[in-house]
């Protein structure tokens, strides 16, 4: 026991090391696996509040763009309202607020694009409904998934993490694909598992597909940048565009599912049954 | 100034100036400076190493706290306060700190800083972009980064280093 204790004080600068190392990579081995990082709340109120200080002296200089974009949003809905109005007023009831999602509007308060797995956190927390697993979009395109929640503020995962695969849908030909992030540019991502017998060409629109199960169907992802065909009976590979621009986001919308409980108790019976 | 004081207040300025300027500099994909390592550089020379250690692991936590990584800072801040005694002797070859207390400017000289500096970011930026890719898989890609960001770091922390230096001669 004497030692025990006298090799402990001899080496406590090494056993402290090793002591500190294995709980550093073991709380980074738990937060690789995005939906198991429950344990390390990476979102907390006062981190929150800081960057949401840091974000209003910035938001200032930019209320000019911030409006435009607003304004052009608003513009666009208004014209897809008219068209629903045209074609589905007389047999739907529109008023009668039966909808399939709710939208809550956010701010981004702290942004990256430059890490190799980049989080966005907003200024919505558990008090405003917000809970993980639920879509986030931006006027333009997706952005990503809330995977933490503190009272007042989320943080999400962004489309910019190398982690991130969303399941995505060919507007041409309706076939489904893959996306991920892979390269080091915050406006590109990849499109993979592209079946062989499609050709893309630049400017093909990639929409989200229905098979993600966290973003809703037709949400727009990008467009093709380039066309990457592989060799024979491999699948191929396309850059898009992202539709959102990570760089300047600042005003997103939190997609509610109002029938995601029903989903959910759904998939949970079929795994009772298998 | 009472010289725990200091250190507190020269703590929480890094960590803000590292989460709410630096890196919201964007420099393309590769370079991510970091400058926060400062505050273990500037630790006095008597300080005992298991306190090193500890500051180090909580500084990266914080840091961690702010990103959004758990661990990831955390884990090489902590490496590079472990191999801070052995850089200090081994740049400092026979040179003797009798009556210096910490690192600073205006009793050392600027290369000694810089060959201080030099290791001190070597180490946190390979144990931070090895830890942060979590593999040997891109590791092509992850030397690119180290490359590209440890010099951009030692011009930033030099930087900070000499205007800190200037104050401290006019206190």
């Amino acid at each position: 026991m004497y030692n025990l204790r006298r090799f402990i004080l001899k080496h406590h600068f090494v056993i402290l090391f090793i002591l500190l190392e294995v709980i550093s990579v073991l709380l980074l081995a738990r937060s690789q696996n995005f939906h198991r990082n429950r344990m390390v709340n990476s979102t907390n109120d006062a981190v929150g509040k800081i960057y949401e200080w840091s974000s209003e002296v910035g938001n200032y200089f930019r209320l000019n763009s911030a409006n435009k974009q607003l304004a052009e949003e608003n513009a666009m809905l208004r014209k897809q309202l008219s068209i629903v109005y045209d074609t589905a007023a007389h047999i739907y009831d529109i008023d009668r607020g039966d909808t399939l999602y709710e939208y809550i509007p956010a701010q981004v308060v702290n942004n990256s694009t430059n890490q190799t797995n980049n989080y966005i956190i907003i200024n919505k927390g558990a008090v405003d409904g917000i809970k993980r697993d639920m879509s986030v979009i931006s006027s333009d395109g997706i952005v990503g998934v809330v995977t933490d929640v503190s009272r007042h503020y989320a943080s999400i995962m962004s489309l910019l993490h190398s982690k991130s695969v969303v399941g995505v849908r060919i507007k041409e030909s309706q076939e489904l694909a893959s996306l991920k992030w892979e390269t080091n540019n915050y406006r590109y991502g990849m499109v993979e598992d592209i079946p062989t017998h499609i050709i893309l060409k630049q400017g093909d629109t990639i929409l989200t597909s229905s098979h993600s199960y966290i973003f809703p169907e037709d949400l727009m992802v990008g467009t093709v940048e380039e066309f990457y065909p592989t060799a024979i009976d491999a699948l191929n590979k396309a850059k898009i565009r992202f539709a959102t621009d990570f760089a300047t986001l600042r005003h997103v919308y939190v997609i509610k599912d109002l029938y995601k409980p029903e989903i959910d108790s759904l998939k949970a019976k079929f795994k009772k049954d298998e | 100034m009472n010289k725990s004081i200091l250190q507190i207040i020269r703590f929480i300025a890094l960590v803000l100036f590292q989460v709410l300027v630096i890196n919201h500099i964007r420099l393309g994909g590769y370079v991510h400076p970091y400058i926060y390592l400062i505050f273990i550089m500037l630790l006095p020379f008597s300080i005992p190493k298991w306190q090193l250690l500890v500051l180090g692991f909580v500084l990266g936590l914080t840091i961690d706290l702010f990103t959004g990584t758990p661990g990831l800072h955390a884990g090489a801040t902590t490496l590079m306060a472990f191999c801070r005694p052995s850089i200090i002797s081994l740049v400092s070859g026979t040179l003797k700190f009798d009556n210096i207390q910490e690192p600073n400017l205006s009793q050392l000289d600027g290369v000694w800083f810089f060959r201080y500096t030099l290791c001190m970011v070597l180490v946190h930026h390979f144990a931070l972009f090895l830890l942060e890719s979590f593999s040997f898989r891109l590791f092509g890609q992850v030397m690119l980064r180290i490359l590209l960001s440890v010099p951009i770091s030692i011009f930033l922390i030099m930087m900070i280093l000499y205007i800190f230096k200037t104050d401290k001669k006019r206190e």
